[in-house]
C-alpha cells in the first residue's frame, strides 16, 4: 500500500430524506483508511444516496459524516472538499460530450485552477494510465463504452483523491468490459492507496474488496465490522 | 475555461445562432436608432446655422422651428445689441415646391449675409429688386433646374437666376427668394420667420443666447442641434419614441436570452452537476454561464452592429425622411451598440447562473 494512505471515513446516524420517502435511515458505519467497502442492496435501497451524501453532494438531514476526522458539508456544497480529497465515477460516464478525453480529464483541473500546459500533461499522464493514450483527442461519441468509462476513471482520479467514490461504475457496460473497468478500479486504487466505497451487485466486486456492507430500505442489513 | 465557453458554442450552433439573432435584432435597434438620432442632429444642426450664422433668433413657443413668425422691426433691434456683427432676417416657405416638398424656400434680403454667402456654380446672384429666384445646387440636380430657366413656387413662375452651393444640406436642398417677393406669396408682409446673426469674435453663443431672449422678450435663440430638435414638437416626439424602443429593445433582448440561457441551463443540469461533483465552485460555474452568455452575446452584437448600419438606413427610407436625414454611424454609436449587447447576454446570464449555484449537485446530477 502506498504510503499516501486515504482517509479514514466515518458515518455517525445518517439519515436522509426526499419528502416522503426515507432514503436513509441512522446508517452508521466506518471505512478505515484505504480500506475497500462493497455496497449492495436492491434497487431503491439507498446506496447512492449512501455515496452521494459521503461525497457531500447533498446534506444529510440527520447524522454527520467525518472524513478524517473533518465533518463533511461544513460549506455550501462543499466544493472544495470535493476537489481536494474525492473522486466519484458513476454508473453513466457524464463526460462533456462536446470535449475530447484528454479536456475531460482536464476539467476537474479547471476546478482547481491549474494551469493549461500542467492541465495538458497531467490528462495525458493519466489517460495513459487507464490504457487510452492513443484516444486523447477523440470525443466521446467516438469511443466505445467501456472506454468512455476509463475516461471517466481518468477524470475522478485527476485531483489525486485520497477517496475514491465509485457508484456502479460497471452497471452500464458488458461482463467482459466490466472486468476491465474493475480491474484498473482496484489496481489504481492498490497503487494510490486510496479508501475506495464502490457500490455494486457484482459478486466479482464483493470478492476484491476488503468488506462488504447491504442496504435495506435505507438501513444497513449487516452489523458494520 | 475558454475552451470550454467556445467549444459550447460551437457545438450547439443551432441554439448559440438562435440566442446571438436575439441580440442581435436588439443592438441592430439601438444602433440604427442612434445613427438616426444623429442624422437628425446634424440636419438640425444644418438648420441652426442657416448662412453659416452663429444662431438663429425663432419666435418663443412654436410647435416647429419653420412656424415662427418675427416682425420686421426686430432686425433693428438686433442690430443693436453689441454682441452682434451681423443680423439678416429669413422667411422660411415650407412645402412650396411641388415636385419635391421637402424642399425650403428661403425668403432672404438680396443684401444680406444669407444671399451674399451662396456661392454661385451657375448664373449669377440677380441685381436688386428683381424677382429672380435662387436654386440650390441639390435642388436643381433633382429637378433638372437651370440658370436662365424657370422655377415653380407656390403655383408662380419664377425666373433662375443662378445655382448656388453653400454647403449646408437644407440650403442646397432649396431656394432662394428676395425677402419682399417671399412676404408677398405668403401673405406675411413686414414678417419673417427668423434672424440669423452672426456673433462677435470672442462671445459664446450660448451667452449671448441667453442676453437676446433677455433683451427682445418673446424670442427664441437656438444655438445648437439638440436645442433646434427640443423647439420642435415633432421632433421631441420622435426622440421619445426612440427612447421607448430603445427600451422596448433592451427588455425584450434582455428576456428572450435569459430564457434561452434558462433552457440551456435546465437542459445542461447534469453536465452542470458534474462540474460541481468534480469540485468546480459555484462561483466558476456561474462564471462559465455567464462566459458562455457574454460569448454568445458578442457574436450577436457582431450581428447587431452591420444590422444596424444596414437597418438606419432602411429605417429613414421608410419613414420617408431621407430628404432631410441622412443616418450617421459614429463610433461612439457602434460602441454603445455593443456595450448593450454584452449587457444584455450578462443581464440574460445572471438568472440562470444564479439557479444553477442554488441547486444541490446531486439534485443537478439527477436532472430533475
Ligand atoms: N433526488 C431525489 N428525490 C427524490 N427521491 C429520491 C432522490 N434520490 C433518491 N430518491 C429516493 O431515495 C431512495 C433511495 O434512492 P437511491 O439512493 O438512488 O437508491 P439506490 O442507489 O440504492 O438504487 C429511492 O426510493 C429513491 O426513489
Ligand atoms: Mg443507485
Amino acid at each position: 500500500m502506498s504510503p499516501a494512505a486515504g482517509p479514514e471515513v466515518v458515518l455517525e446516524g445518517v439519515g436522509k430524506r426526499f419528502g416522503t420517502i426515507t432514503a436513509l435511515r441512522d446508517v452508521s458505519l466506518r471505512a478505515a483508511p484505504g480500506e475497500a467497502v462493497a455496497v449492495t442492496g436492491r434497487s431503491g435501497s439507498g446506496k447512492s444516496t449512501l455515496l452521494a451524501l459521503i461525497g457531500g453532494l447533498d446534506q444529510p438531514d440527520a447524522g454527520r459524516i467525518l472524513i478524517d476526522g473533518r465533518a463533511v458539508w461544513t460549506e455550501r456544497h462543499d466544493a472544495r472538499t470535493r476537489r481536494e480529497l474525492v473522486g466519484f465515477v458513476f454508473q453513466r460516464h457524464l463526460l462533456l460530450e462536446t470535449l475530447s478525453a484528454r479536456a475531460n480529464v482536464e476539467v476537474p483541473l479547471i476546478g482547481a485552477g491549474m494551469n493549461h500546459r500542467a492541465r495538458r500533461r497531467r490528462a495525458l499522464e493519466l489517460l495513459a494510465d487507464v490504457g487510452l493514450a492513443e484516444r486523447a483527442e477523440h470525443v466521446p461519441a467516438a469511443l466505445s463504452g467501456g472506454e468512455r468509462q476509463r475516461v471517466a476513471v481518468a477524470r475522478a482520479l485527476a485531483n489525486e483523491p485520497r477517496l475514491l467514490l465509485a457508484d456502479e461504475p460497471t452497471g452500464a457496460l458488458d461482463t467482459a468490459t466490466s472486468e476491465t473497468v474493475l480491474d484498473l478500479i482496484f489496481q489504481l486504487r492498490d497503487q494510490r492507496g486510496m479508501t475506495l466505497v464502490i457500490v455494486s451487485y457484482d459478486e466479482a466486486v464483493s470478492v476484491r474488496a476488503d468488506r462488504t456492507i447491504s442496504l435495506l430500505d435505507g438501513a444497513l442489513a449487516t452489523a458494520p465490522a | 475555461m475558454l475552451n470550454i465557453v467556445i467549444t459550447n458554442l460551437w457545438r450547439r450552433p443551432a441554439r448559440t445562432v438562435f440566442t446571438a439573432a436575439g441580440i442581435a435584432v436588439g443592438v441592430a435597434m439601438v444602433v440604427a436608432l442612434l445613427a438616426f438620432t444623429r442624422g437628425l442632429q446634424k440636419t438640425a444642426a444644418g438648420f441652426v446655422h442657416l448662412g453659416g450664422s452663429g444662431l438663429g433668433v425663432f419666435q418663443a413657443n412654436v410647435s416647429e422651428p419653420t412656424t415662427s413668425l418675427l416682425p420686421a422691426s426686430l432686425v433693428g433691434r438686433l442690430q443693436k445689441l453689441p454682441l452682434l456683427t451681423r443680423a439678416t432676417p429669413l422667411l422660411l416657405v415650407v412645402e412650396a415646391i411641388k415636385a419635391e416638398p421637402a424642399a425650403i424656400v428661403f425668403g432672404a434680403e438680396p443684401s444680406g449675409f444669407f444671399t451674399k454667402s451662396l456661392v454661385m456654380v451657375e448664373g449669377a446672384q440677380a441685381p436688386g429688386g428683381a424677382r429672380a429666384a435662387l436654386v440650390g445646387d441639390r435642388l436643381a440636380a433633382q429637378l433638372h433646374l437651370r440658370a436662365g430657366g424657370l422655377v415653380t413656387i407656390k403655383g408662380r413662375s419664377y425666373p433662375i437666376a443662378g445655382i448656388y452651393h453653400s454647403g449646408i444640406y437644407f440650403e442646397d436642398a432649396g431656394a432662394v427668394l428676395p425677402l419682399s417677393v417671399a412676404q408677398q406669396l405668403t401673405g406675411h408682409p413686414g414678417e419673417e420667420t427668423d434672424v440669423v446673426v452672426d456673433l462677435a469674435a470672442g462671445v459664446r453663443a450660448s451667452s449671448a443666447g441667453t442676453a437676446i431672449e433677455r433683451a427682445v422678450p418673446g424670442t427664441r435663440v437656438i444655438t445648437d442641434p439638440e436645442q433646434a430638435l427640443r423647439v420642435g414638437a415633432n421632433a421631441t416626439l420622435i426622440s421619445q419614441a426612440i427612447l421607448v424602443i430603445v427600451v422596448i429593445a433592451l427588455i425584450v433582448g434582455g428576456l428572450s436570452v435569459a430564457n434561452t440561457m434558462a433552457m440551456s441551463v435546465m437542459e445542461r443540469r447534469s453536465e452542470l452537476g458534474l462540474l460541481s461533483t468534480v469540485g468546480w465552485s459555484p462561483a466558476r460555474i456561474a462564471v462559465l454561464i455567464f462566459g458562455e452568455g457574454v460569448g454568445v452575446s458578442m457574436v450577436g452584437a457582431a450581428g447587431g452592429l452591420l444590422l444596424g448600419v444596414v437597418g438606419g438606413r432602411l429605417l429613414v427610407g421608410a419613414l420617408g425622411v431621407s430628404a432631410y436625414v441622412s443616418p450617421a454611424i459614429t463610433a461612439w454609436g457602434l460602441g454603445r451598440g455593443l456595450l448593450i449587447g454584452v449587457a444584455i447576454g450578462m443581464l440574460g446570464g445572471i438568472y440562470p447562473a444564479w439557479r444553477v449555484t442554488r441547486m444541490t449537485p446531486l439534485r443537478a446530477l439527477a436532472g430533475t
